[in-house]
C-alpha cells in the first residue's frame, strides 16, 4: 500500500481546462508533480494559478483529466482533505473564533491534526490564544493558519501566497521551518508567491503559468544552470554579442549579457560569469526572448 | 458523528448570542419584572387606599384563590409560570430565521468557507449541522431558559409567601409543571416538521443569493403569491405557505372544544388531548409528508450549491 502511493504521482493533469464564460482561465494544462517535491507555480496576476490550485483541491469543476493522490477531487474533496492542507491567497479563518476555538475545531474533526505541534508553533508567536482572530493583526492571523496546517499530517500542501502581509524576519523564519520541521520525501509542497528571491532556494522544481498555460515545468536545479549572466570583460563585446544573448544589460560601465543553454566554460572567457536568479529567469521567460 | 457534533458545537458558539444571550436577556428582563409587580402588589393596593376583600399582599390574594377553587389551583399556577416565561419565547422564530438566513452566506461572503472546505468534511455534513443548530439546539436552548426564569420565578414567589404567610408548596405543581415543558417541546417538534419545507427553503436561499438573502428569502415567495392573485384569481401557495406556518393547528385542533372551563381543563387539553390531536393528524396528513419532501428537495439543492461555492 506504501509503496505503491509512494511511487504514484501527487498530481496528474491531462489537459486540465477552466472556462468562466467566455474566458478561458486555463487553456489544458498538463503536469505531473511526483511526491518528495516543492514546486514553486510562478505567473503574473490572472495568469490561472489559482484557478489551477483550485482544481486540485476539490474547489472547482473543471474539464480533463485531473488525479489527485489517485482520487478526482471534483468528487472527493472531503476525502481528499484527509491527506491536503491549502492556505487560500485571501484570509479565510473565520473571523467571529477565539484562537482556542480554531484549534478545538480543527482537533475535532481532522483526525491528522497534532494540537501539541500546533502550540509549539504558536508558542513562537506572540498570538493570544484567547483573542479572536477578527482582533489579530493580518500577520498574526497568517501565523496561527500556517501553524494549524503545519501541524496536520498531510501528503500535499498548498500554499497560495503563504506569506502575504508578514515581516520579513517571520518570512524567512516560516520558510526554514517549513524545510527544515515539516517537509521530508514523503510530503509535496505547492507555493505560489510573488516574492520569488524568498522561495527560490527551497524550492525542487517551478512551474512557469502565463494566459492559462503552463510555459515552462523545470527541475530546479537544471533550469538554473541554463541561463548564466555574464560581465563582459572590456573588450570582448563583440565576442559576447556574437554568441546571441537573449538579453543584454550595462552595470558599472559595464556590458551584462545572459545567455541561455551555452556551455559555462565558453563564457568564462568573456569575463565573470554567475548563475541568473529566478526572478530574471522569469521575466527573461516571459518575455519571449527566453524561449 | 464526532464531526457533526463538532459542526453542532461550531455554529451554536457562532450563533451564542441569539441562542443563548437573546434568551436570557428576555428571561431577566420577565424575571425582573415578576419580582418588582409582586413586591409592589400590596403596596399598589395600599397606595390607593383600598382594601379589597382583606387583600393586602400577594399571599392573601393566592390563599383567597386556593380556598376558593382548590382544584384549579395548581393548574392555574403552572399557566400563571408560562405566562410570566413567554416573553423569552417571542424572539425564537427570529433566532431560527436569521440564523438559518445566514448560515451558508455569511460563509461565502467572509471568505471563511475556504477554511471549511479545507477540512475533511463533507458538504451534506455542513448543511445538516447548519440546519440542525437553529431548529434543534436553539428551541432546547430557548426552553432551557424559559424553565429557569419559571424555577426562578417558582423560588422568588416561594420565599416571598414564607415572609408574606402564603401557599409556599403550593406554588410548585412540579409534576404539571413538568410535563407542560414536555409538551411545549413536542407541540414545537410537530410546528417544526410542519415549516420545515419553509426552513429549508431559507437555507437553500442562503445557500444560493450573492447578496441580500433576505429579499431573496422574502420576496420570490410573495412575487408569487401576488401573480396568483391577480391572473389565477386564487390564493393556493399563500395558503399552503400559511398553513405550514402554523394553520395546521386549525385542522388537528378543530375537535378540540375552544371553551375551557378553568385552567385545568385548559392545561389537561395541553398536556394530552392536543399532543395527541397533532400527531395523528400530522401523520395522517399527505401536505405534512409532501412538505418534508420539499424541504429535502431544497436541503439537495444547498448541498450541491454548497460543493460549488468557493
Amino acid at each position: 500500500m506504501t509503496g505503491q502511493t509512494n511511487n504514484a504521482p501527487v498530481v496528474e493533469a491531462k489537459g486540465l481546462a477552466k472556462h468562466f464564460g467566455n474566458f478561458t482561465a486555463l487553456k489544458g494544462a498538463t503536469f505531473t508533480i511526483p511526491l518528495g517535491r516543492i514546486v514553486g507555480v510562478i505567473g503574473a496576476n490572472g495568469a490561472g494559478k489559482t484557478t489551477m490550485l483550485n482544481a486540485v483541491l476539490g474547489l472547482s469543476s473543471y474539464e480533463g483529466e485531473l488525479r489527485v493522490l489517485g482520487r478526482d477531487p471534483s468528487k472527493e474533496r472531503p476525502a481528499l482533505m484527509q491527506d491536503i492542507c491549502f492556505i487560500s491567497d485571501v484570509a479565510t479563518l473565520p473571523k467571529w473564533m477565539k484562537v482556542v476555538e480554531v484549534l478545538d475545531f480543527v482537533e475535532s474533526v481532522h483526525p491528522k491534526f497534532d494540537r501539541a505541534k500546533a502550540m509549539n508553533f504558536l508558542s513562537r508567536t506572540k498570538v493570544p490564544q484567547e483573542r479572536k482572530v477578527r482582533a489579530l493583526s493580518k500577520g498574526m492571523t497568517v501565523q496561527l493558519h500556517l501553524a494549524v496546517v503545519m501541524s496536520i499530517d498531510a501528503k500535499l500542501l498548498v500554499l497560495d501566497e503563504p506569506t502575504l502581509g508578514l515581516d520579513i524576519i517571520f518570512r524567512k523564519q516560516f520558510y526554514q521551518s517549513l524545510l527544515e520541521e515539516y517537509f521530508d520525501e514523503d510530503r509535496t509542497v505547492i507555493i505560489t508567491t510573488h516574492q520569488v528571491e524568498e522561495v527560490e532556494h527551497i524550492l525542487s522544481d517551478v512551474m512557469f503559468i502565463k494566459d492559462g498555460e503552463i510555459v515552462l515545468e523545470a527541475d530546479m536545479d537544471e533550469l538554473t544552470q541554463k541561463f548564466i549572466e555574464v560581465m563582459v570583460a572590456p573588450g570582448k563585446e563583440e565576442e559576447a554579442m556574437a554568441l546571441g544573448p537573449i538579453t543584454k544589460g550595462a552595470t558599472f560601465g559595464k556590458t551584462t549579457c545572459v545567455y541561455k543553454n551555452i556551455d559555462r566554460e565558453t563564457l568564462a572567457k568573456l569575463g565573470e560569469t554567475r548563475r541568473l536568479g529566478l526572478a530574471d529567469i522569469f521575466v527573461a521567460t516571459m518575455t519571449g526572448e527566453g524561449q | 458523528m464526532k464531526t457533526f457534533v463538532a459542526l453542532v458545537k461550531r455554529e451554536v458558539l457562532d450563533g451564542k448570542n441569539g441562542y443563548l444571550r437573546v434568551p436570557m436577556i428576555l428571561a431577566g428582563l420577565t424575571v425582573a419584572l415578576v419580582v418588582l409587580s409582586s413586591l409592589g402588589f400590596g403596596n399598589m393596593l395600599y397606595f390607593d387606599g383600598m382594601e379589597h376583600e382583606g387583600i393586602q399582599n400577594l399571599a392573601d390574594a393566592m390563599n383567597q384563590a386556593k380556598a376558593r377553587e382548590p382544584d384549579e389551583f395548581s393548574a392555574a399556577i403552572t399557566i400563571g409560570y408560562w405566562a410570566m416565561s413567554v416573553l423569552a419565547w417571542i424572539a425564537l422564530p427570529f433566532v431560527i430565521f436569521f440564523s438559518l438566513l445566514g448560515a451558508l452566506y455569511e460563509e461565502r461572503r467572509d471568505r471563511s468557507i475556504l477554511f471549511w472546505k479545507s477540512m475533511p468534511v463533507s458538504d451534506w455534513q455542513e448543511v445538516l449541522a447548519k440546519f440542525f443548530a437553529p431548529l434543534v439546539v436553539a428551541p432546547l436552548a430557548f426552553l432551557g431558559v424559559a424553565v429557569a426564569a419559571q424555577l426562578l420565578i417558582a423560588l422568588f414567589l416561594s420565599i416571598l409567601m414564607v415572609f408574606q404567610g402564603g401557599p409556599v408548596m403550593d406554588l410548585w405543581p412540579l409534576g404539571l409543571m413538568i410535563a407542560s415543558w414536555f409538551s411545549v417541546l413536542s407541540h414545537y417538534l410537530v410546528s417544526m416538521i410542519w415549516a420545515l419545507p419553509l426552513l429549508a427553503w431559507v437555507l437553500f436561499v442562503s445557500a444560493y443569493a450573492s447578496r441580500m438573502p433576505f429579499l431573496w428569502a422574502i420576496l420570490p415567495p410573495f412575487i408569487i403569491m401576488v401573480v396568483e392573485e391577480i391572473f389565477l384569481d386564487s390564493s393556493i401557495i399563500a395558503r399552503w405557505v400559511g398553513t405550514h406556518l402554523g394553520g395546521w393547528q386549525d385542522g388537528a385542533f378543530r375537535h378540540i372544544s375552544d371553551d375551557f372551563n378553568g385552567p385545568r381543563e385548559l392545561l389537561t387539553a395541553i398536556v394530552n388531548g392536543m399532543q395527541w390531536h397533532s400527531v395523528s393528524y400530522s401523520l395522517t396528513n399527505p401536505q405534512f409528508w409532501l412538505g418534508i419532501v420539499i424541504a429535502g428537495g431544497f436541503l439537495w439543492g444547498a448541498v450541491e450549491l454548497r460543493k460549488r461555492a468557493v
